[in-house]
């Protein structure tokens, strides 16, 4: 009564499950993940791998990370927030955390970080040092950015001002 | 129907295929200076016991990527400090680095280049991204170069580190 089916092709639910009813429909459904995740990869969560030893203990070395660079189109950057800074473009971007806002000036006084001569709550910094900088301006379209690892001589411990637009987005994880 | 779903995926390939083909045979000048980058990252890799001699004819051809009178200035605050003027000094300075940085490699990425609207001068920037011997994290530095036609070649008159954090 019934076909043989061939022994050795895959079950009919097995063909329906990898490219659905309609493979025309599956191929444009591919298409617009694929396009989505490109998108969602390049404008709206970067996906980052974190190298060196800056952000330590906050961010481990080789941790993967996302970088959400719709966060500051809501609101603008805050205090506290770690975020990415571009050099000349995204793939190699500098991770640190917003320490100084516009027109407020940064300081180092015995390790302890100084914003308008007053000391500022670093739960973050675990590792206690001996910086010591006279106060910087931070200018009006300016963020002061420093990473949590002060154990690194101030010197070695690339920080400083950058321009908001340099600030590609705010560390999702 | 078939045939016309064939044709389309042939076109849609072909286009990319001579696209490309269209860039090898006419490359923008922008294509000429990125190449040119990339021959310079390349050149001043340092190859594990490297020989005397490829250590000289290499510094050589570093220097050939620059113009005579070319200037590289690099600041790096608290660090190190030094101005390069010349294709000789250049050419000095790149042998004695090979002698001493066995196993240096240097990549240029996030390279953008705009050429000047009379096509004789062009500014190119990007994330140098190095790795030293001994070294695990790699040293990046944001960079600016300037460069001029000289008989029809591109090369460099000018490089600076940018202080992306200051």
């Amino acid at each position: 009564m019934g076909t043989e089916g061939d022994a050795s092709a895959p079950p009919n639910w097995a063909v329906r499950a990898l490219i659905g009813r309609n493979p025309r429909v599956t191929l444009v459904r591919m298409a617009i993940w694929v396009l989505a995740l490109v998108v969602m990869a390049r404008f709206v969560l970067i996906p980052i791998r974190v190298v060196g030893i800056s952000m330590m203990p906050t961010y481990a070395e080789n941790r993967v990370n996302f970088v959400n660079c719709l966060v500051y189109h809501v609101h603008p950057p805050q205090r506290g927030d770690v975020v990415s800074i571009r050099l000349a473009g995204n793939h190699v971007m500098y991770c640190k955390r917003i320490v100084g806002l516009p027109g407020e000036t940064v300081a180092f006084h015995e390790g302890r970080l100084l914003i308008n001569g007053q000391p500022l709550d670093e739960p973050y910094v675990k590792n206690p040092c001996s910086w010591e900088h006279e106060p910087i301006p931070v200018g009006q379209d300016e963020y002061y950015v420093v990473g949590d690892n002060r154990l690194m001589g101030f010197l070695d411990h690339e920080q400083g001002r950058t321009s908001r637009d340099r600030i590609v987005g705010k560390l999702l994880l | 129907m078939n045939g016309r779903i064939l044709r389309t995926i042939l076109l849609v390939a072909l286009l990319p295929l001579g696209l490309w083909g269209w860039r090898v045979l006419h490359p923008s000048q922008e294509h000429l200076i990125q190449k040119a980058l990339a021959g310079l990252a390349r050149t001043a890799c340092v190859p594990a016991n490297e020989a005397q001699l490829s250590k000289l004819a290499n510094a050589q051809k570093v220097a050939s990527f620059f113009a005579t009178d070319a200037e590289i200035n690099v600041d790096l605050p608290g660090r190190f400090s030094q101005t390069i003027n010349g294709r000789d000094e250049i050419q000095e300075k790149a042998l004695g680095a090979r002698a001493v940085l066995n196993g240096f490699t240097v990549e240029f990425v996030d390279v953008g280049v705009t050429v000047a609207p009379d096509g004789q001068s062009a500014v190119a920037r990007l994330t140098a991204k190095a790795n030293f011997p001994g070294d695990s994290v790699p040293q990046v530095e944001e960079l600016k170069i300037n460069f001029k036609k000289v008989e029809g070649d591109w090369l460099i008159q000018h490089a600076e580190n940018v202080k992306t954090l200051h």
